[in-house]
């Protein structure tokens, strides 16, 4: 029995062998520790070679975020690595990603329209118009925990695959995109780099750990956060209209936005499912299924996510199913346009600057000056770098 | 033979004194060990546990029934008293809401020092100067739904609903949160703290007692309260009696 005839990947199993037969006896200690260290020796040689080929991604440099934005996290299981960043960029670019490779997800989230697509209703590889307005992708790391407009998807990561498989929207299949992936030498070098192999969860991770990146905080009202900047006085009146729930009783006006938009972020709130509100769009015989259908609870019935604010001047059409064409539209909505049903939020149905008690006709009554001052000041939540930022823009286009 | 037992009765002698010590020892240690301390609230209406989005409870100052979409408060700076002395938790801003299965909200307050409490103390609502801050600190979230904005600090109770009255659905909305609204409890109660074991206090949250406190309230006539420091004060003087272990 020759040492050198066996598989250099088993000298233990052969060094067992040979004392048994050498010996013809069961193992002594001797033979135990010799068996124990050649043992030992391919499974250093194996945990060795794992470490040395799982990749060790670099921490993302130069993130910072706003102190106003408040706490953010990001999964313990996918930390934002440039590496991640890098190719989950590519893939939001890439038009792979879809069945006729014509579609990515940057064909509905452009990013000179703070990446919606200005469509009433996103078009996918089908061509048929989709139920759901592109929604804007800015801040996400903060305000609802719950992502898509009826919030059925709980993380980024998850969110990721849905409309690479859905066949309205980008109609791919899985393996089919693995396969694709990997005949490409850029993306087995990029996967390699950020997560070690190319599979359904690396893609997921990838392009969630590039959304967290996109964050809008340099808009004029950023500034004047900072103390960098003034509103001019129309700007100032929308604002503190925008802040305020009116109260007739100490002749409080207020646009009412805050009571579903917070004051830094303007998303809806982050905590359990208070960020999706049933805004008055329509009647309780034609109620959408919206975060009820996730919840399966009646009164979550036309109850959709409340959308960052941020450069809201570019996303139009507006709510969950682009109804509105502009911002005029959608003021003339809350000042008097909305529609009473059972899941009507309470504040919406309460608040108004007239003295008359809330009645049939809901209405904020707000003067024209004071609709035109909230406007003035939503876009002061443009954020033109935002917008231009090459971090964020397309990298097959770059030289 | 004889030096023998006695060098073995020697070393048993010892190992027994050894074993005594290190037992002893770790007596000590554990007993110097701080426990967990949980305050647990259930909300309640009518002596049962409240159920939401139903107009199952009549309106306590007039006609008609309302329904409860929302209601959930800041619990804060929370002391434990002994008479050994006090704890203070830092940074303790809870915000109770109790739209779960089991209707109640739970403080959980670890690294409590062992000791024999009697007296538990917090706070409705939010300090002035936690309130003046946009510190996002425990619960306090400026982006938050308690926010009002940072010009105006947080609301400390937060009752959102509907009025039903005759054919009418007259909207509720109640939000309290003037520095002066701020309400510290006090609380007589019993609680031993073990070392690395958990304790539970439990705390009854009765929503009606926001309506009929002190001042019984017609929800038709005073169906919101906001920014009316009068009004405030109203409801804010009913919640002294709103929480009772």
């Amino acid at each position: 029995m020759s040492r050198t005839s066996k598989p250099c990947l088993a000298p233990g199993l052969s060094t067992i062998t040979r004392g048994l037969v050498e010996k013809g006896m069961a193992l002594k200690g001797r033979n135990l520790i010799a068996a124990a260290l050649a043992a030992a020796v391919p499974l250093a040689a194996w945990l060795a070679y794992t470490h040395m080929s799982k990749p060790r991604p670099t921490p993302l440099q130069g993130f910072s975020a706003p102190f106003v934005f408040g706490r953010f996290s990001v999964p313990e299981a996918n930390p934002l690595t440039m590496e991640s960043v890098e190719l989950g960029r590519r893939l939001f670019y890439e038009t792979r990603l879809s069945g006729n490779n014509q579609v990515s997800c940057a064909t509905c989230h452009l990013q000179h329209l703070a990446f919606t697509d200005g469509r009433r209703t996103a078009i996918g590889v089908s061509g048929k118009p989709l139920a759901f307005n592109s929604m804007s992708l800015a801040n996400l790391m903060w305000g609802p925990r719950h992502f898509f407009w009826n919030g059925r998807s709980e993380s980024l990561e998850e969110q990721a695959l849905i409309p690479i498989q859905h066949p309205d929207e980008m109609d791919q299949d899985l393996e089919e995109l693995l396969d694709e992936l990997a005949s490409q030498p850029e993306y087995v070098r990029l996967f390699a780099a950020a997560y070690g192999d190319i599979s359904a969860e690396s893609i997921a991770s990838a392009l969630a750990s590039f959304e967290r990146t996109l964050i809008s905080s340099n808009s004029r009202y950023d500034q004047f956060l900072r103390g960098e900047t003034r509103l001019s006085d129309l700007e100032e009146h929308g604002r503190k209209l925008f802040m305020a729930h009116p109260d007739v009783k100490v002749s409080l006006r207020g646009g009412n936005c805050i009571d579903c938009h917070s004051q830094f972020l303007t998303s809806g709130f982050n905590t359990l499912f208070d960020g999706f509100t049933n805004n008055g769009l329509d009647s309780e015989v034609d109620l959408a299924p919206g975060l009820g259908e996730v919840t399966g609870r009646h009164e979550h019935r036309g109850l959709f996510k409340t959308p960052t604010l941020r450069n809201i001047a570019l996303t139009a059409p507006y709510m969950h199913d682009g109804r509105f064409s502009s911002l005029e539209d959608v003021l003339d909505h809350y000042n008097e346009g909305i529609n009473g049903s059972t899941t009507l939020s309470p504040l919406i149905r309460e608040a108004g600057n007239d003295e008359g008690k809330p009645s049939d006709r809901i209405s904020l009554n707000l003067t024209e000056d004071e609709k035109t001052a909230i406007i003035a000041f939503l876009h002061t939540l443009t954020d033109e770098q935002f917008v231009t930022d090459q971090q964020f823009s397309n990298p097959f286009l770059e030289p | 033979m004889k030096a023998a037992n006695s060098r073995r009765k020697i070393w048993v002698l010892a190992g027994l004194v050894t074993l005594t010590l290190a037992g002893a020892a770790g007596w000590w240690y554990r007993s110097l060990q701080p426990g967990t301390l949980v305050l647990r609230l259930h909300a309640t209406a009518d002596h049962e546990p409240l159920v939401y989005n139903r107009f199952d409870y009549d309106n306590p100052g007039g006609d008609g029934q309302f329904r409860v979409r929302d209601f959930q408060f800041f619990v804060s700076n929370i002391r434990l008293v002994s008479k050994d002395g006090v704890h203070e938790p830092v940074e303790s801003y809870y915000l109770a809401r109790f739209d779960n299965p089991t209707v109640s909200y739970e403080i959980v307050l670890n690294n409590v020092p062992a000791r024999d409490y009697n007296q538990v103390e917090f706070a409705l609502g939010v300090d002035a100067e936690a309130n003046g801050s946009i510190r996002s600190v425990g619960d306090l979230d400026p982006n938050g739904r308690m926010a009002w904005s940072w010009e105006t600090g947080y609301k400390f109770i937060l009752f959102e609903g509907a009025l039903q009255l005759n054919e009418q659905v007259i909207p509720l909305v109640y939000h309290v949160g003037f520095d002066e609204n701020y309400t510290p409890l006090s609380f007589s109660r019993d609680a031993s703290v073990e070392p690395l074991s958990t304790s539970v206090i439990e705390f009854s949250v009765d929503v009606l007692q926001m309506f009929k406190g002190h001042e019984t309230i017609d929800m038709a006539t005073l169906p919101d309260v906001k920014f009316d420091r009068d009004d405030a004060r109203l409801i804010a003087g009913n919640l002294t009696r709103m929480i009772t272990p």
